[in-house]
């Protein structure tokens, strides 16, 4: 995370992200000791800002924010230092012994649907496919959404478009017969 | 036959006869790991190979596969992994892959097996006929395949479990490649992506990074894995796509109607930059084939098309050139080669401004 030359640092068009967990950067923390500055770029809640500001080591953040110190899988090894710091997990169990914690972050990295964030413990959050089910997606969901964009071409009065939509409906159509009387089923007849 | 550029491909390339004006491409992974094992940043040296060796076999039997092959990734050298980045477009830097992780390609060049880089096993599958929904289709059958003799890391509550929790979920991360000119250069990308794209969509460059638009080349993917089903997934991208693509072809209608010096301008620059540098970058060729590319749909330049300009897109990139060229070439003469290249590939082109 410390970049001792501020040579290596990210080109300023690139979105720095704390070199930790990979969130945003909001804080540049600049160390002159002798000869040596050391630039290192942290998010707002990184352990290691507080380390370096206050001298809290991040175990004691952790306990303190968690009262779960010293908290790690017993298969794999891995810590929740390494969870909270974004790093892989080492193996399935991980899920379950930091279950709460993976949850929290993929929350604060906006990796979830709203509607998910406040979902109770015992909800699952996969919507998926699980093991073993077949799973088909229909070829009409591609005519579903020529479809839908046509009707907006048209109301847009947009003709040139709305040809070009009309010929790729038309050769998925021609293709594929079956594909169209699906999207009729599904309550677009106007699939031509 | 091999591929021309590297033996390990076969030559049959579905980047060849890709004559698509916007969608360039799309690609579809899915990450897996086995139950019972350690993922792979905290397994043992001989649980990987045991783990290949497992996960090889199974592949290599696959009959959804056309005549699989198996490659230990110290055995494979660091510029034809390189190479796999640019062909199968993929965000996992993988260059650096050694003992204890493998590829497994098949006869049609367009599905990587990886194993041990991050998850156990991640399948991909590229799609240059704007077929998300048929390679999505593909892959699961392989996964499913594989399922009946191997049981992949799963919970009720965070779906297939992956080493990066933000993969966890279904796994599949589906990623379209548009080239949008037309809307970059009328300033009117923001303005589109605002207005279609939802929040369970992310928009990259060509290399991954969420600024750098290389080539006038944006990538758009999932950004939720967990909490949604694949069929959300892939027809959100579907519609995203659609409408971007319509917005495309209205910009670049307008760019031909207004003629502007402006246009005319840059399309000339990027003929004379392509067909008389002694030296180019990987960059600077990006550049100027985008809007070469836009001056053959603007029917202001000929004798190329656009299956002509796709494979360009992919030929003058570093570790493509590196496997063309029979000799070793040094670093320093890259750029030289590269436009040497160029000027050959293009050598029939007319403009006509």
């Amino acid at each position: 995370m410390a970049e001792k030359n501020p040579k290596n640092l990210p080109p300023a068009d690139r979105p720095l992200e704390c070199g930790e967990c990979k969130k945003t950067i909001t804080v540049r923390y600049t160390e002159i000791v002798g000869d040596t500055i050391t630039h290192t770029n942290m998010c707002a809640d990184c352990p290691e800002l507080l380390r370096r500001l206050h001298g809290i080591s991040p175990s004691e953040q952790i306990y303190g924010l968690t009262g779960q110190a010293g908290l790690a899988c017993g298969n794999c090894g891995t810590t929740l230092e390494d969870v909270r710091r974004g790093h892989r997990l080492g193996c399935m169990e991980c899920y379950e012994v930091f279950g709460d914690v993976i949850f929290m972050e993929l929350q604060s990295t906006s990796r979830l649907p709203a509607r998910l964030l406040t979902s109770k413990k015992t909800v699952p959050l996969h919507l998926g496919r699980a093991p073993g089910e077949t799973h088909t997606i229909s070829p009409s969901s591609r005519l579903l959404a020529l479809n839908e964009a046509l009707k907006e071409t048209l109301s847009r009065e947009d003709y040139e478009q709305a040809a070009w939509l009309r010929d790729q409906i038309k050769a998925l159509t021609e293709e594929s017969p079956s594909s169209q009387d699906k999207a009729e089923d599904q309550g677009k007849p106007d699939a031509q | 036959m091999p591929n021309k550029h590297t033996p390990l491909l076969s030559k049959e390339s579905p980047w060849e006869g890709n004559s698509n004006t916007i969608w360039l491409g799309s690609t579809i992974t899915l990450n897996r790991n086995l139950e019972k094992y350690k993922f792979p940043g905290k397994l043992p040296q001989d649980k990987r190979k045991q783990l290949i060796s497992l996960v090889g076999k199974e592949l290599l039997e696959s009959p959804l596969l056309k005549k699989p092959s198996l490659l230990n990734a110290e055995d494979v050298p660091h510029v034809e992994k390189e190479f796999f980045i640019e062909h199968f477009l993929t965000t996992s830097s993988f260059q650096e892959a050694r003992a204890g992780e493998a590829f497994v390609l098949d006869h049609s060049s367009a599905f990587l097996g990886i194993l041990n880089v991050g998850d156990h096993l991640i399948l991909h599958q590229i799609d240059c006929s704007e077929e998300l929904e048929a390679a999505w289709d593909r892959l699961t059958k392989i996964e499913s395949k594989l399922n009946e003799s191997l049981n992949f890391a799963f919970s009720r509550r965070f779906g297939y479990l992956t080493s990066a929790p933000a993969q966890c979920g279904t796994g599949l991360v589906v990623r379209v490649f548009l080239h949008l000119p037309g809307l970059i250069y009328s300033q009117k990308l923001d303005e589109a992506t605002k207005r279609y794209k939802e929040e369970n969509i992310d928009q990259t460059g060509l290399q991954g990074d969420p600024t750098e638009i290389i080539g006038d080349i944006v990538a758009f993917h999932n950004r939720f894995v967990l909490g949604v089903t694949e069929e959300n997934i892939l027809s959100s991208l579907r519609t995203l796509t659609t409408n971007v693509m319509i917005e495309e072809k209205r910009a670049r209608s307008n760019l031909k109607q207004e003629a502007s010096s402006e246009m005319k301008d840059r399309i000339s620059r990027a003929y004379a930059v392509l067909l008389h540098s002694y030296q180019i970058d990987a960059l600077e060729a990006f550049y100027a084939l985008s809007l070469l590319k836009l001056g053959v749909d603007l029917e202001w330049v000929t004798g190329v098309d656009h299956t002509g300009l796709n494979l360009l897109f992919f030929n003058c990139r570093r570790a493509h050139l590196l496997c063309h060229f029979s000799e070793k070439i040094v670093q320093q003469d890259l750029p030289h080669k590269r436009a040497e290249y160029i000027h050959q590939t293009l050598k029939n082109i007319t403009l006509h401004i």
